[in-house]
C-alpha cells in the first residue's frame, strides 16, 4: 500500500498535508488518505475567497462508496483552487503531493502551522 | 476525514460473523466491512477496476453472507406458492425462481430466490434475514396446515458467485456438466473442482454468470482458489461487496436493505412483473386494493447530468419541492456519472424529466431514465 510522507510538509491527525510557499500554503490529502480512499470520483470544491477557520470543512472528496471531508490544517482566506480536479479527481489518487493538491490558503497566523506535525510524527499514524 | 464506511440501512444488526474464507481473502489484499453482521470483503484492488473485470471478463465473489434455507416436504411446494408471489408450481425440477416474500399487508419481507431441485428447494433470502425468513415460512405452514419444513443451513454452505462474459469459460475447465445446459435461472446439483455443490446460472450483476451453493464449507477454499486459477488467461480477480453493490445498481437490481426498507410492496418496487396474479398468495389482496387505487410512489431510475454522486437518502426535489428520495446511489464505473434509484412521486417519474437530486443542501440535476443504466451489450462497445 502506498505510503509516503515528504519531509518538507506539515501534517494533520486527519491526513491533510500543507506546505508553505510565501505567504500562500498548499493542502492536500496525504498518500496514506488517497490510498485508504481509493478511487476517489469527485471532489467538491470552496469558492475561492472564502475564509475558513482551522478545522473547519475545507470540500468534500468522494470515492465510490464513500463522502468524505477534508478539514482546514490553517486559518485563512482562499486563495486558489484546483480546478483540474473537478474533470480529473482521480489525480489525487496518481499523485496526491503535486498535481493532485486542492486549494491555497493565505496563511492568517504562522504560529498554527508550527503546531502541526512533522513528518516523523505523522508517519507514526499513517 | 478518511471514510470508508459501506454508506447501507442493515436489515436487523447481529454478531458479526465471518466467511470461512476470511483467512484466504486476506491473504488476497482484501480490505473487509461489516455489512448485515457479516465482515465481508469491500474491496481488493479498487472498486473501479473490480467492477469493470466483471463486465469486461471475469470476477469470483463470496457472497457468504447471503441465507440458504431447505424447504422440503409434500406440500413444499404449495408453501412457496403461498409465501411467495410466484406460483410454484410453474417452476419446475432444474429451474429457479426470483421472487418476494410479503407480509399480509402487501409489504416486502424479503426478495429471494428459490431452486426447485427435485428432492426438495433451497431459497436464498438476504444477509441476515435466514431467521425472520425460516420462521416466517414454518408460521405460514403451521397456519394454513401444510406438510411442509424450512431449515435454515445458512452456516452450512458458502456461495460463490462467478460473473462476467468469460465466467462459463472459466468455470468449463472445472466441471464435466455442459454449462451450455444450464439454462439462464437453471440450477442443479454439480460437482464443480472434485467438489458437490448446487450451480445455478443466476447472479446479481447484469452479466452472464453462475452461483455455487457449497457444503461443506471446509471445501469452499479449494473451489475459491480452483476457480482464480481457472479463470487467470482471462485476467480474473476476487471481486468485494463494493463492486457489487456498483455493478447491480448499473443494472437497476434492488438491494433489499435500501429499495425495500420501511415497508415498501412490490408495486412501489416495480417488481410487478414478479407477480402471478393467477394465485393466491399472502398479502394478494393488499396489492390489488393498491393496484387499483393507484397514485403511489415508484422506484425510479434518474442518472445525473450534472457533476456529483448521488448517495442513499439524498431528497429529490422538483422546483423546491419534495417528490421523493434515495435509495440507491453511486458513480457508474461503466458510464462516469452519478446513478440513482429512488422512490418518486407518481406525478414526477416521467422518462426524461429532469429533477433535483439534493447533495448537501445544493440540487444536482438529474434526469429520469428507463432501467437499465448500463445496456447488455455495454462491454462489447466499449
Amino acid at each position: 500500500m502506498a505510503n509516503e510522507v515528504r519531509k518538507d510538509l506539515k501534517y494533520t491527525e486527519t491526513h491533510e498535508w500543507l506546505k508553505l510557499a510565501g505567504k500562500n500554503a498548499k493542502v492536500g490529502i496525504t498518500d496514506h488518505a488517497q490510498s485508504e480512499l481509493t478511487d476517489i470520483v469527485f471532489v467538491e470544491l470552496p469558492a475561492v475567497g472564502k475564509v475558513v477557520k482551522k478545522g473547519d470543512e475545507l470540500c468534500v472528496v468522494e470515492s465510490v462508496k464513500s463522502v468524505s471531508e477534508v478539514y482546514a490544517p490553517i486559518s485563512g482566506k482562499i486563495t486558489n483552487v484546483n480546478k483540474k480536479l473537478e474533470d480529473k479527481p482521480e489525480t489525487i489518487n496518481t499523485s496526491p503531493y503535486d498535481d493532485g493538491w486542492l486549494v491555497e490558503i493565505e496563511v492568517d497566523n504562522k504560529a498554527e502551522i508550527n503546531a502541526l506535525l512533522d513528518a516523523e510524527s505523522y508517519k507514526k499514524i499513517a | 476525514m478518511l471514510n470508508y464506511g459501506y454508506c447501507i440501512s442493515q436489515p436487523g444488526k447481529i454478531m458479526v460473523s465471518r466467511s470461512p474464507l476470511y483467512e484466504l481473502q486476506k491473504k488476497l489484499g482484501a480490505r473487509f466491512t461489516e455489512f448485515a453482521g457479516f465482515e465481508m470483503p469491500i474491496q481488493y484492488s479498487s472498486i473501479i477496476d473490480e467492477h469493470l473485470t466483471v463486465r469486461k471478463s471475469v470476477g469470483l465473489f463470496d457472497v457468504s453472507h447471503m441465507s440458504n434455507v431447505w424447504i422440503s416436504g409434500k406440500d413444499a411446494m404449495k408453501l412457496l406458492s403461498l409465501a411467495t408471489v410466484a406460483d410454484a408450481t410453474k417452476v419446475s425440477e432444474k429451474q429457479s425462481q426470483y421472487t418476494v416474500i410479503l407480509k399480509e399487508d402487501g409489504t416486502i419481507i424479503d426478495d429471494t430466490i428459490f431452486m426447485n431441485l427435485g428432492d426438495k428447494y433451497m431459497m436464498i433470502p438476504n444477509a441476515g434475514m435466514n431467521t425472520i425468513v425460516t420462521k416466517w415460512l414454518n408460521d405460514q405452514a403451521k397456519k394454513h396446515k401444510l406438510a411442509a419444513k424450512a431449515e435454515d443451513v445458512s452456516k452450512d454452505f458458502v456461495i460463490l458467485a462467478i460473473q462476467g462474459p468469460k465466467s462459463r469459460e472459466t468455470l468449463q475447465k472445472l466441471t464435466d456438466l455442459d454449462l451450455n445446459s444450464v439454462k439462464f435461472f437453471g440450477c442443479e446439483y454439480a460437482e464443480i473442482a472434485g467438489v458437490k455443490c448446487v450451480i445455478s446460472h443466476t447472479g446479481y450483476t447484469g452479466e452472464l454468470g453462475f452461483e455455487l451453493q457449497i457444503n461443506p464449507t471446509k471445501k469452499a477454499e479449494i473451489v475459491f482458489n480452483k476457480i482464480l486459477e481457472a479463470g487467470k488467461e482471462f485476467g480474473i480477480k476476487p471481486i468485494g461487496l463494493g463492486a457489487r453493490d456498483t455493478l447491480r445498481l448499473e443494472k437497476c437490481f434492488m438491494l433489499a436493505g435500501n429499495e425495500f426498507h420501511g415497508g415498501r410492496t412490490p408495486l412501489e418496487a416495480t417488481l410487478g412483473w414478479t407477480i402471478n396474479w393467477e394465485h393466491d398468495f399472502i398479502g394478494k389482496d393488499a396489492l390489488l386494493k393498491q393496484k387499483e387505487k393507484g397514485g403511489f410512489e415508484r422506484i425510479t431510475c434518474l442518472q445525473c447530468v450534472e457533476k456529483g454522486v448521488p448517495r442513499h437518502g439524498c431528497e429529490i426535489q422538483r422546483e423546491g419541492k419534495s417528490v421523493g428520495i434515495v435509495t440507491s446511489g453511486t458513480l457508474s464505473p461503466c458510464l462516469n456519472v452519478g446513478i440513482a434509484m429512488g422512490y418518486v412521486h407518481p406525478d414526477f417519474r416521467q422518462e426524461g424529466s429532469i429533477l433535483d437530486i439534493m447533495v448537501r443542501d445544493r440540487p444536482m440535476k438529474a434526469k429520469v431514465v428507463k432501467p437499465p443504466f448500463v445496456p447488455k451489450d455495454w462491454a462489447q462497445t466499449n
